[in-house]
């Protein structure tokens, strides 16, 4: 029951899908619905879906057939096949090619209800799996905000300023400009250094999760609270929370985060102990949040709240004059961490470097460096080393959009348009690449 | 615009169930609540081959004869529904639109039928289930929360389960809802 959780539905016949769709939005699913395996394959193209029902009989592919499709594309989306009384058979056979369920025709709402939950817990299981490696990941990462350029002076200008105030910070940019970097500059300057810095990557998490990451819960409070455990809210006592992509946090706990932001008081899930919790807040987003609040997609009160001072993280194109000191300090990083004896960038790869224009900025030129201490041969890093297209070079003169979406075809060729690899080259994640892909209509081509 | 709330019997839906029901709304919608029944019949729905009746084309029917634009309506019957996909409702709305309805059918389920209705269990669930759907008319979705009235019901037990409230989340959404309207139509 959460709107983060996409539903697809594939059925020929109107009024059936009619009354899923509608039933599924009314369970607080964002739901779209197709008439045809086609159209069903194509909207997966474009963006990812967490489940898909799919009528085991269409007019034109055959329903295994577009399962396969499906599975082949992304393994992670789960599809329920969609049976009439008779075709049992077939809905086994569906089973065997990667299937997670099958429904008859029509069915019970308790079962429907039983299964959509099933799966969507499984996958919040594997999401959080997935955000805790991210996590042990990113902690051994970007440990320092570089820039001798005047943009990036300014920042930390900026951020000395505000450092010693108690007041709520919204940072904005795109994704990859160092935000999280920039809080914990905010962190580390303010009189809350000696405190705990504590991260939680909103986007990352489904809601119910959410609940209980921050608030922590009780013994007892759900199936698995064998034992009570402190939230990041309590864990951020005297230091600073970090509310990464805050922006993607769901209709419920905007109202929960408003109040602890107005009370500083909360409750652990299944209790009634009011805690009391002394932390700053820091939140950052690369959604546009102020177009959100007017999309009726995240809470006015709550914005207003956040954004006492707003800061934001320019993209790397607009200091394209930090990229060799950026890049010199990320080769002797990896360098240290492969023990490859690789001296210095080449000029030929430090003009490739500023001829881009670096769509996942900071993040991208260090994934890329990273790559290319690892392929490279020589003792001096080489164009042919670095993941930028040799079209890049071509289209330089050409406009942002053209670079990036000629980048983005080389990355995934090269990956063999795997969306998982290519996004990490990338340095963005899976869905902003998929949105890429449907705003430049690329696609694979069969 | 004034805006009101209209319940709508079907056939003869008994006061016992009329009256309580237009009180729960009208105190937590805070609207003009009143008692047409605006439905002559809902033949026009049923499917000889299911046996039942198909709630959304009643939807539809009984969005069309509302009297103005601040009206929304809840229709009362005691006749099974279902929608295509489902084996049977409890209830229909249509999701931040003007129509609802719930069906007293399965909400008598007890042995004997008629206990339900003198222990006055159906009367409870059945305002339950009227301030449940004519949420979804306010844009309200399915709650987690087992005891808040948006909660889904797989079973009657499951309604007899939850209280008669909104959560304090889904109460500020219905206000954040009810405002929105207003504003609206002003």
């Amino acid at each position: 029951m959460n709107p983060d959780t996409r539903i697809l539905v594939i059925d020929d016949e109107p009024i059936l899908r009619e009354s899923l769709q509608a039933w599924l939005e009314r369970d607080n699913y964002t739901v779209e619905a197709v008439g045809s395996g086609k159209e069903g394959l194509e909207r997966i193209s474009q963006i990812p879906f967490d489940l898909v029902f799919l009528d085991l009989k269409l007019e034109d592919i055959n329903g295994i057939q577009v399962l396969s499709r499906i599975k082949e594309d992304d393994p992670d989306t789960a599809v329920v096949m969609i049976t009439a009384y008779g075709s049992v058979p077939s809905a086994v056979e569906a089973m065997k090619e990667g299937a997670e369920d099958y429904l008859l025709k029509p069915f019970e709402p308790e079962e429907l209800s039983v299964l959509i939950e099933k799966i969507i817990s499984h996958k919040a299981r594997e999401r959080e799996n997935i955000y805790l490696r991210q996590e042990k990941q990113e902690r051994s990462r970007f440990e320092s905000l570089l820039g001798q350029s005047q943009v990036m002076q300014d920042i930390f200008n900026f951020i000395e300023d505000i450092a010693p105030t108690d007041s709520t910070v919204l940072i904005s940019g795109e994704t990859g400009t160092g935000k999280e970097l920039a809080a914990k500059a905010v962190h580390a300057t303010s009189h809350r250094c000696e405190g705990p810095f504590v991260a939680v990557n909103c986007g990352s998490l489904p809601e119910q999760l959410m609940e209980s990451e921050l608030f922590g819960y009780e013994q007892g409070a759900f199936t698995d609270a064998k034992q009570s455990k402190k939230g990041r809210l309590e864990l951020a006592n005297t230091g600073t929370l970090f509310l990464d992509e805050v922006g993607e946090i769901g209709p419920r706990m905007q109202i929960d985060l408003l109040r602890v932001l107005d009370e500083h008081s909360f409750t652990r899930l299944g209790g009634t102990r009011p805690i009391k919790a002394d932390f700053r807040v820091i939140a950052a987003s690369n959604r546009d949040l102020a177009r959100a609040v007017r999309e009726g997609a995240f809470r006015e009160d709550l914005y207003y709240r956040l954004n006492v001072i707003s800061l934001e993280m320019p993209p790397l194109r607009k200091h394209k004059e930090d990229i060799p000191l950026l890049a010199d300090h990320f080769l002797s990083r990896f360098r240290q961490e492969t023990n490859k004896e690789i001296d210095h960038i080449s000029r030929q790869s430090l003009d490739l470097m500023m001829l881009y224009d670096w769509p996942g900025n900071v993040r991208e030129l260090e994934n890329a460096i990273e790559r290319a201490v690892v392929v490279g041969k020589s003792k001096h890093l080489q164009p042919e080393d670095l993941p930028i297209s040799r079209e890049t070079e071509i289209l330089g003169q050409g406009s942002l959009q053209e670079m990036e979406k000629a980048h983005i075809l080389h990355v995934l060729k090269q990956n063999d348009w795997n969306i998982s690899r290519s996004a990490k080259v990338l340095g963005i994640d899976r869905s902003t690449l998929y949105k890429k892909l449907q705003r430049y209509n690329l696609r694979q081509k069969a | 615009m004034e805006r009101e709330i209209i319940i709508s019997p079907i056939g003869g839906i008994p006061s016992s169930v009329t009256v309580p029901v237009r009180k729960a709304v009208a105190q937590n919608f805070g609207l003009p609540t009143r008692i047409v029944p605006l439905l002559q019949g809902i033949d026009f729905a049923y499917s000889p081959h299911r046996q039942q009746y198909h709630s959304t084309p009643i939807l539809d029917r009984l969005a069309a004869l509302l009297p103005n634009r601040g009206s929304r309506s809840l229709a009362i019957t005691e006749m099974d529904l279902y929608i295509p996909i489902l084996t049977h409702v409890y209830g229909e709305a249509q999701l931040k639109g003007k129509a609802a309805i719930i069906s007293l059918y399965r909400l008598t389920d007890s042995n004997p039928p008629s206990l339900a209705r003198e222990s006055g269990l159906t009367t409870q669930r059945s305002l339950k289930e009227a301030l449940h759907e004519l949420g979804h008319t306010l844009g309200l979705k399915h709650c987690p929360d087992s005891t808040c009235l948006m909660h889904y019901c797989r079973r009657i037990s499951d309604v007899d389960h939850k209280t008669d409230r909104f959560c304090r989340y889904c109460k500020i959404w219905l206000q954040d809802a009810l405002e929105e309207e207003r504003l609206s139509l002003s």
